[in-house]
């Protein structure tokens, strides 16, 4: 086996450049260079690992050679990979936004290498194949994304960084004693063995607590009810591209965890595990939609709206069936693309405006009609009305809910897209229709500078709902490498268990 | 021995959630010190206690205390207090920018830019 | 080829929207116009095959592995649609290039327009039911975008969120009821589950997906109690509420359910909600028309008002359906084909009328009854216009909707013949409501024409002389006025080429059943009923001004208007005080929820799954030093609690530290014992420096209810903690990984144990260990130098 293999690369890439470009740390230029390319490069290489996975299956590196489980494994199954190639498309795509956007000072506070770490940590928590591996790439995410939210040191910032940080440090603290119970329980550390000596014991209830002590420590991630209290206040404090990172990628980073735990390790008391997760989901889903109605404010507005999201993605992942869990995946990478795009494009309003709070805004369809259009169709999206991007996904969570047999729990979330479709539609009929009023009408080349990232954005995430047909192999792939844990479990272990 | 020291780790836990539960962000901070004490303690215990010699070859024992959760800690250890040294460079902006480390105070209210 | 029919017009919109600019206006409307022209004449084409029952299809892959694909399929009652929505859309052009204003967006409007008769056509065309919902959903969007067309105006954003929230959560819904049927079927396909759905009467999610199916349904076609949006929609341009709100749009649901009725049909639910709920809307629908005073909302209702009389006959003729019905199907299957030619008839004087009244909003400036009056003289072939449309609406005679009224009363009246479903016990009262609906609906159509149109205007100051609209506005109306009387003569040319095969495709046989229709049927019941109807109308429109202001006395905030718009406001009130007590951005709330919801949700995991096994059993022995020191810990963490000084409790925490470095000791782990010493003594040094610049620890000032509730928690939270250590401590099954890592001198050439881990079998964990210190070590920075920075300039920038 190679010591670098293309497995390793979306980790390196952006770790590496990253590195480098602390060695620039004046020159403006460089590290707007050097930060997209550092993106794009990460973006190339794990798209060559995704056309990798899908042809040859779940890619496996056992880091120095050691053999799994003595050694930390990184496995790309098609889950993982999808995650990771989303997530750099993002990274490349709010980078590009940010050098017209965030302005030179904080672009010359570390920002660029900050993203690529967050970038780097947000990979291996994708990929890692260990338990304790991936507790690591949280913390190196965390401090990243600790690093950005301070960007530039407003005093709100400040404020809210503090609370972040402290809520996930104390969420560190669970992971890890989570990580010693399960280690006390099978001695190991790597998941797939994890996946095999759990299920060796089958149903206990010490082994339903520690999944449960799981969900309470993903779930602080993921922002799923009641604990997501800390995700508003923090998301709303720093500068919009970092929002739009946050946003889209970091608490899927806490539901990519349950994702994989809760459907490799802890599947021997679906009967209790995947019910209490399918509650929570629910009730996600009814308090984010509380509270997306609640704001006259846009950033609030979409930031509760990742809260539903993150509830109506869980749900087909605790319905815990191939269609459901397929369709989870699938509205999973549609809400990173259509969350970081809404974002940016709030991001764009509020730079003409100068404004967040909707009833000081109105009339603006006449002066910006690409981005009144674009948005109003991105809430189309969000809403997952067909043929756009969100409607695949939750036609199959659904589907698969029903199969399931969660039948009202199933209406409920049908009915959250009423929800979501008010509260972004919101935006749209105050901001864009209504009585002019005034705002700061800035210069047209600023504008459309911003308007390019968004709009390359915008058809990707149109692209990926009419054009669905053409990735679905890959989903299916993953649909069936998630409900079939011995795929995952042999590619790790070699099979001789 | 195993079950004394997870007692101890129970009180430190208890000990530290008060502390983060109160208003005040250096009791807030001193919790999460105390609160990566706990954890410390309790991935040792994870692995037995004491049920070997030290983990150094050459000492030609029958066998060698699980190194593993030695190994975990220490990397536990360099991150809190990585992180443990970024909070309180923090804490002291927040109270120079507010002038109090009093957290009903740094609330913020909802409509504020 | 269908598809290309279906996506025509969506292609001519791209187009408009590309070309707007550099084209006249009108000549917008011209290119618009062309569309339905053409598509109607393609369509027509169809009519011999189709009425001999054949289809035809076409097929497209979209997302083949979920068996979502593009079929299409015209078949007879397809047929009818298709021809409504490009003949209606046809002259509804044609009369909007005159009717807007050149402060108009000819381009939006356009370009919604073909929007919608894309998404229309979609509806009633497709056979796949996912893609019947996407286009289903277009509607309500092109819906929401054409009222919203002066979207200045306030009422019209309202009208518009309020039809789009209504019309769209009916789609979700309908939506879940279509995955239902997929989960009973198995297929995504019409046809297929059509075919299978008698035979599923016993499946669980039978009644649940008819359940939601018929909301979509209602929900779209405005029956009660979901009509409120449709008033609200007349915010649109008149053309606009002539064409969806009237002909096509509001008949999706109708298609919808006649579409379903050989599934569904047959089952008594299915009859008996939807022939209640169509009654209860053709009553409410005409009593409300009758109090209004804009022209506009007065159609709407008796639009609300007619959809739920065609409701009613798909409720009655599903009867047909039920094999038990046996001799009586005939009359069930007149209901069916009644319902069809209602809805054609419907379509004619409807939009006739909406056109009309817009003539009169054009011309004259308001269309607010109090003001209106003898525009007879004045608009003398609008006039015309409005009377044939009335009159037919009304049910007179040499008017095509006497015929189909007629007819809905010989379907009504059959009820109480029903073998099934105990009809006769209840069949008079249903013949009483429809009578009395009839009234008011004989009523309403008297006030629309007389009232417009005779008597005298309020003339005061802002009163101009009004004018006789262009021919462009007057050839639309006209049209369709001439069919409302043309289908009075030869309703069977009708019946034979468009009806009878639609009826063969909802009931088996159904051509052979279908009636031949006849003006006068010789004197039976309806004939005395309809005589009832007209003589009990004209009483009641002269003696109007004597009774009509009773309605005043209907309270008026006991409406579902008002139950929609105050739970709209009520959930957003709601939502915002929810959501602002929980939160308050104070941090020791958030951990109080986080370590409630931690204690909560893993003593009912013990609750649930049965409690865990914890024994106190520890494999290895205590010394006296260890025990000292244990003791010693815990008093050192209970004194930080009570410590009266910050550099007391830093160094409380110090000693917790240093005695965690002397159990490393005891516990054979030397390099951790020198790791903590070194990283304790660094903590407590950076604590003391920037606790120095932090202010004095005060004793906190807390309630004795909430320091006992942060003491339970912090007390419990422990105790979950340390309950789960035990259990676990207990249950070791399964060798540890690490008796791998004692060959490590042999594999990694490293004698020290825990630093071949490090180093080597674990060496990824260690570098990414050292980023994060990176990592906060250019934290740290930043911060400190942002502050170095901002000290020159003024700090206050709030």
């Amino acid at each position: 086996m190679k010591l670098i293999n293309l497995v390793v690369l979306p980790i390196i890439v952006p770790l590496f450049i990253g590195t480098v470009l602390l060695l620039f740390r004046k020159s403006l230029l460089a590290q707007r260079a050097l930060g997209l390319f550092g993106a794009a490069a990460t973006l190339v290489v794990s798209l060559f690992l995704l056309a990798k996975v899908a042809e040859d299956g779940i890619q496996v590196v056992t880091l120095g050679s050691w053999a799994a489980p003595y050694g930390i494994s990184l496995v790309s199954d098609m889950l993982s990979i999808l995650l990771v190639a989303t997530a750099s498309l993002l990274t490349l795509l709010v980078l590009w936004y940010s050098v017209y956007s965030l302005g030179e000072k904080r672009e010359l506070s570390f920002f660029y290498p900050a993203t690529l770490f967050m970038l780097t940590g947000i990979n291996g928590a994708f990929t890692t194949g260990d338990i304790f591996n991936l507790f690591v790439f949280f913390e190196v995410f965390l401090m990243a994304s600790y690093v950005l939210i301070a960007l530039g040191g407003e005093r709100i910032q400040l404020r809210e960084s503090m609370k972040y940080i402290i809520v996930n440090v104390v969420a560190a603290a669970l992971f890890v004693i989570t990580i010693g119970y399960l280690y006390s329980i099978t001695g190991t550390l790597n998941m797939a063995d994890l996946a095999v000596k759990l299920g060796d014991i089958g149903s206990m209830g010490v082994i339903s607590t520690v999944a449960i002590m799981f969900l309470v420590v993903f779930g602080i991630k993921a922002g799923i009810f009641p604990l997501y209290f800390w995700l508003p206040g923090s998301y709303y404090a720093p500068p919009l591209p970092v929002l739009a990172l946050f946003g889209a990628l970091l608490t899927k980073v806490g539901i990519y965890s349950i994702t994989r735990v809760y459907t490799l390790i802890f599947t021997t008391d679906v009967a209790f595990t995947h019910d209490m997760l399918m509650m929570l989901a629910i009730a996600t889903i009814l308090f984010g939609s509380i509270g997306a109605l609640a704001y006259m404010d846009v950033k609030k507005i979409i930031i509760y709206n990742i809260v539903i999201a993150v509830g109506v993605i869980l749900f087909g992942v605790a319905a815990f069936n191939e269609v459901a869990v397929t369709g989870s995946v699938l509205y999973l990478i549609h809400d990173m693309l259509v969350k970081a795009l809404l974002f940016l494009m709030i991001g764009v309003l509020i730079f003409i405006t100068g404004k967040t709070n909707l009833r000081e805004m109105g009339g603006l369809i006449r002066h910006y009609p690409v981005l009144g259009w674009t948005y109003l169709v991105a809430v189309f999206a969000l809403a997952g009305i067909p043929p756009l991007s969100g409607f695949a996904g939750k036609i199959l969570i659904l589907q698969g809910g029903l199969e399931g047999g969660f039948v009202w729990q199933s209406i409920v979330v049908a009915l959250s897209t009423m929800v979501v479709l008010l509260s972004a539609i919101r935006i749209f009929i105050y901001a864009f229709w209504g009585a002019e009023k005034s705002f700061n009408s800035p210069p047209k080349a600023k504008y459309v500078n911003r308007m390019i990232p968004v709009v390359i954005l915008f058809v990707i995430t149109m692209g990926y709902g009419v054009f669905i047909e053409f990735l679905m192999p890959l989903f299916q792939a993953t649909g069936t490498q998630l409900m079939d844990s011995s795929l995952y479990i042999d590619a790790v272990l070699g099979g001789e268990k | 021995m195993e079950s004394i020291i997870i007692v101890l780790v129970g009180i430190l836990t208890s000990v530290a959630i008060y502390l983060l539960l109160s208003k005040n962000l250096i009791r807030i901070i001193l919790g999460t010190a105390i609160l990566s004490h706990a954890v410390h303690l309790l991935i040792l215990t994870m692995g037995g206690l004491k049920s070997g010699t030290v983990p150094l070859l050459g000492e030609n024992a029958e066998r060698y205390i699980d190194a593993l959760p030695q190994a975990l800690i220490l990397t536990a250890i360099v991150i809190s207090f990585a992180v443990t040294a970024f909070i309180l460079v923090l804490a002291y902006r927040v109270y120079q920018e507010y002038g109090t480390d009093r957290m009903d105070e740094l609330r913020g209210s909802n409509d504020e830019q | 080829m269908l598809l290309f029919y279906i996506l025509f017009p969506l292609f001519v919109a791209l187009g408009i929207t590309i070309v707007s600019s550099k084209i006249r206006r009108e000549f917008l409307g011209w290119i618009a116009f062309s569309v339905p022209v053409v598509l109607f004449a393609l369509f027509a084409r169809h009519i011999p095959t189709i009425s001999s029952s054949e289809a035809i299809r076409t097929t497209f892959s979209w997302i083949p592995s979920y068996g979502i694909d593009l079929t299409f399929l015209l078949d007879g009652l397809s047929l009818i649609f298709v021809l409504l929505i490009t003949g209606v859309g046809a002259l509804v052009i044609l009369y909007s290039i005159y009717y807007l204003s050149s402060k108009d967006s000819f381009a939006h409007f356009y370009t919604y327009l073909l929007l919608f008769m894309t998404a229309m056509l979609g509806v009633v065309l497709s056979d796949n039911i996912i893609v019947l919902y996407v286009f289903w959903e277009f509607t309500s969007i092109s819906s929401f975008l054409l009222i919203a067309f002066w979207f200045h105006r306030k009422n019209s954003r309202n009208g518009a969120i309020k039809s789009l929230l209504i019309t769209m959560s009916g789609g979700f819904t309908m939506l879940a009821g279509f995955l239902m049927l997929h989960v009973m079927t198995d297929s995504f396909s019409l046809r297929v589950i059509l075919a299978e759905l008698p035979q599923l009467t016993d499946h669980t999610l039978f009644y649940p997906a008819m359940a939601l199916l018929l909301i979509g349904a209602f929900t779209k076609s405005a029956q009660f109690p979901f009509h409120i949006w449709l008033p609200d929609a007349m915010e649109a341009p008149t053309p606009v509420s002539a064409y969806l709100h009237s002909a096509t749009m509001v008949k999706a649901g109708i298609y919808l359910i006649a579409r379903f009725t050989p599934g569904f049909g047959g089952d008594v639910y299915w009859f008996w909600v939807i022939t209640c709920v169509g009654l209860v809307t053709l009553f409410w629908g005409s009593f409300n028309a009758v109090r209004q005073n804009d022209l506009k909302a007065l159609l709407a209702f008796s639009t609300i008002s007619q959809l739920g009389l065609i409701m009613t006959l798909l409720g009655i003729g599903s009867a047909g359906i039920n094999p038990a019905i046996g001799e009586a199907k005939g009359l069930y299957t007149f209901a069916l084909f009644t319902a069809l030619f209602h809805l054609v008839n419907h379509s004619t004087f409807k939009g006739s009328l909406f056109m009309v009244v817009g003539i009169v909003d054009h011309q004259v400036g308001t269309r607010d009854l109090r003001r209106l009056g003898g525009l007879m003289r004045f608009l003398p072939f609008t006039f015309l216009l409005a009377m044939i449309g009335s009159f037919a609406m009304a049910g007179l005679p040499f008017f095509n909707g006497f015929l189909s009224k007629e007819m809905f009363l010989t379907a009504v009246l059959s009820i109480g013949d029903l073998p099934i479903y105990g009809g006769a016990q209840v069949g008079w009262l249903l013949v009483l409501v429809a009578w009395l609906a009839s009234v008011f609906t004989f009523v309403y159509s008297m006030i629309l024409v007389f009232r417009t149109f005779t008597g005298r205007p309020i003339v005061d100051e802002e009163y101009k002389v009004p004018q006789e609209a262009s021919l462009g506005m007057l050839i639309p109306p006209g049209i369709l006025g001439v069919l409302a009387i043309g289908l009075f003569f030869f309703p069977n040319l009708l019946s034979d080429y468009l009806l009878k095969p639609a009826v063969e495709v909802l009931v088996e046989d159904g051509a052979a059943l279908a009636p031949k229709i006849y003006a006068w049927h010789g004197f039976n019941t309806e004939l005395f009923l309809t005589l009832g109807i007209i003589t009990l109308g004209i009483v009641a429109y002269l003696l109007l001004r004597k009774w009509r202001p009773y309605y005043q006395y209907i309270p008026s905030n006991w409406t579902f208007n008002t139950l929609f718009r105050s739970t709209l406001s009520g959930y957003e009130r709601l939502g915002e005080r929810v959501t602002m007590r929980y939160m308050n951005g104070n941090l020791p709330s958030y951990f109080l929820y986080i370590f409630s919801f931690f204690i909560i949700v893993m003593w009912t995991t013990w609750w649930i799954v049965g409690p865990i096994n914890v024994t106190f059993d520890s494999p290895s022995s205590m010394t006296v030093y260890e025990g000292l020191l244990a003791v010693v810990m815990a008093a050192a963490a209970i004194a930080i609690l009570f410590a009266h000084s910050r550099l007391t409790a830093i160094l409380l925490n110090g000693v917790l530290g240093f005695s965690i470095a002397i159990f490393f000791v005891f516990f054979r782990a030397p390099d951790l014992a020198l790791t903590q010493l070194v990283i304790e003594a660094v903590t407590t040094i950076l604590f003391l420096v920037c606790f120095n610049y932090l202010p004095e620890w005060k004793v906190e000032k807390l309630s004795i209810t909430k320091k006992v509730r942060n003491g339970l928690i912090a007390i419990a939270g422990g105790l979950t903690v340390t309950i789960v250590g035990l259990a676990v401590n207990n249950y070791t099954k399964f060798e540890s990984i690490s008796s791998f890592y004692e060959n490590s001198y042999e594999l990694a050439g490293g004698r020290n144990i825990v630093n071949a881990i490090l180093g080597d079998f674990r060496a990824f964990d260690t570098m990414l260990e050292g980023l994060v210190l990176f990592i906060a070590g250019i934290g740290v920075f930043t911060l400190i130098r942002m502050r170095q920075k901002k000290g020159a300039e003024p700090r206050e920038n709030q």
